[in-house]
């Protein structure tokens, strides 16, 4: 039996073609656009409320990632100072670097425009669905394009409508939700299972920690459960 | 000029997580990368496990509950291979449904 590596599956001539991917990557975002649309809209309410809306606003495409984004608003408008909210956006979005490494494999034969692409778009949505379709880059690209275009636009609409649907108390789970989603059916293979029953149990016992020093212990717990009771690699 | 200086910072910062290991791809190991993904699965159910225990609803008691009960239903649907929008109707309807039980609204 012949080893498929990610590589192999992207240059493979019986792959379907690279529209086709694009479109799946596409279809395959749409019904986790629906559920970012509250957090948008509590992003949007919170570059409303900014001092400095444009400076606020750029931060979307930017810091691309909402809980970060977030962070940075709350504390600057709490009168934090510029350096404690960078220090808690940056542990906040340091889960990206691991996206980024983990794509390595798939991407390293590609050209570095198309990898400098792929690194600009890369938050968790389109990361965890390209888990599934593993070396095939058009379909991560088509994702991932969809949400870096959509996301923008979803988070000025949300800073113009006002926050009524971010009041709903029921909005505040859906973006964990399509997370944790993605994540569920990966949960049979052991490796993964162990990674994130141990990331469980270190978020309890983080839970008060800031974000960002939980995400990191988080992860750390994470990968060394996987590395001893389910192996190298998932 | 805090927002602007720390969407700057930040921005930049992010951008370099994000794009540093693909373009320094040729050398990085596989084990690596493997560790990596371990990293980013155990992240996301940090941040599954956080929106759950943090969930404040002032006009629900034990709102945290019944966030568990909800997330627990969508991952549930999730696990079984449904598509995604099924689980996260089946979790966001659930806390809906338990809210308008417990309080008479949404």
């Amino acid at each position: 039996m012949s080893v498929q590596t990610p590589e192999r599956v992207a240059a493979s001539p019986g792959t379907r073609g690279a529209a086709q991917e694009r479109r799946d990557g596409v279809r395959a975002m749409a019904p986790m656009l629906v559920a970012l649309v509250p957090f948008a809209v509590v992003v949007g309410t919170a570059v409303a409320q900014s001092d400095h809306r444009l400076a606020a606003w750029l931060g979307t495409s930017t810091i691309y990632g909402g809980a970060a984004h977030l962070a940075v608003l709350d504390l600057t408008s709490a009168g934090a100072g510029w350096v404690a909210a960078a220090a808690v956006g940056l542990l906040i979005n340091m889960r990206l670097a691991a996206f980024a490494t983990s794509l390595v494999p798939e991407w390293r034969s590609a050209p570095v425009g198309l990898r400098l692409a792929a690194g600009v778009m890369l938050t968790d949505i389109p990361w965890a669905l390209s888990r599934d379709r593993r070396g095939q880059r058009q379909f991560y690209l088509g994702a991932a394009l969809t949400l870096f275009v959509a996301w923008p636009v979803m988070v000025t609409a949300g800073m113009l409508l006002g926050g009524w649907l971010a009041q709903l108390a029921v909005t505040a789970i859906l973006p964990a939700l399509s997370l944790g989603a993605l994540v569920a059916p990966r949960v049979r293979a052991r490796p993964v299972a162990f990674a994130v029953s141990a990331s469980a149990v270190a978020a309890l016992a983080t839970a008060g920690l800031a974000p960002g020093v939980a995400l990191v212990i988080c992860a750390v717990a994470g990968v060394a459960a996987a590395a001893v009771g389910g192996g190298r690699a998932s | 000029m805090n927002v602007l200086l720390a969407v700057l910072v930040v921005g930049t910062g992010s951008l370099l997580l994000r794009v540093v290991p693909l373009l320094f791809a040729r050398r990085l190991p596989d084990r690596v990368a493997a560790y990596a993904e371990h990293a980013g699965v155990a992240v996301l159910a940090a941040i599954v496990v956080r929106a759950v225990v943090l969930h404040q609803n002032p006009d629900l008691p034990g709102a945290p509950l019944v966030a568990l009960t909800a997330t627990a239903a969508g991952l549930v649907v999730a696990y079984t291979g449904r598509s995604i929008l099924l689980a996260i109707a089946t979790g966001g309807l659930t806390y809906a449904a338990i809210t308008a039980a417990l309080t008479g609204s949404l």
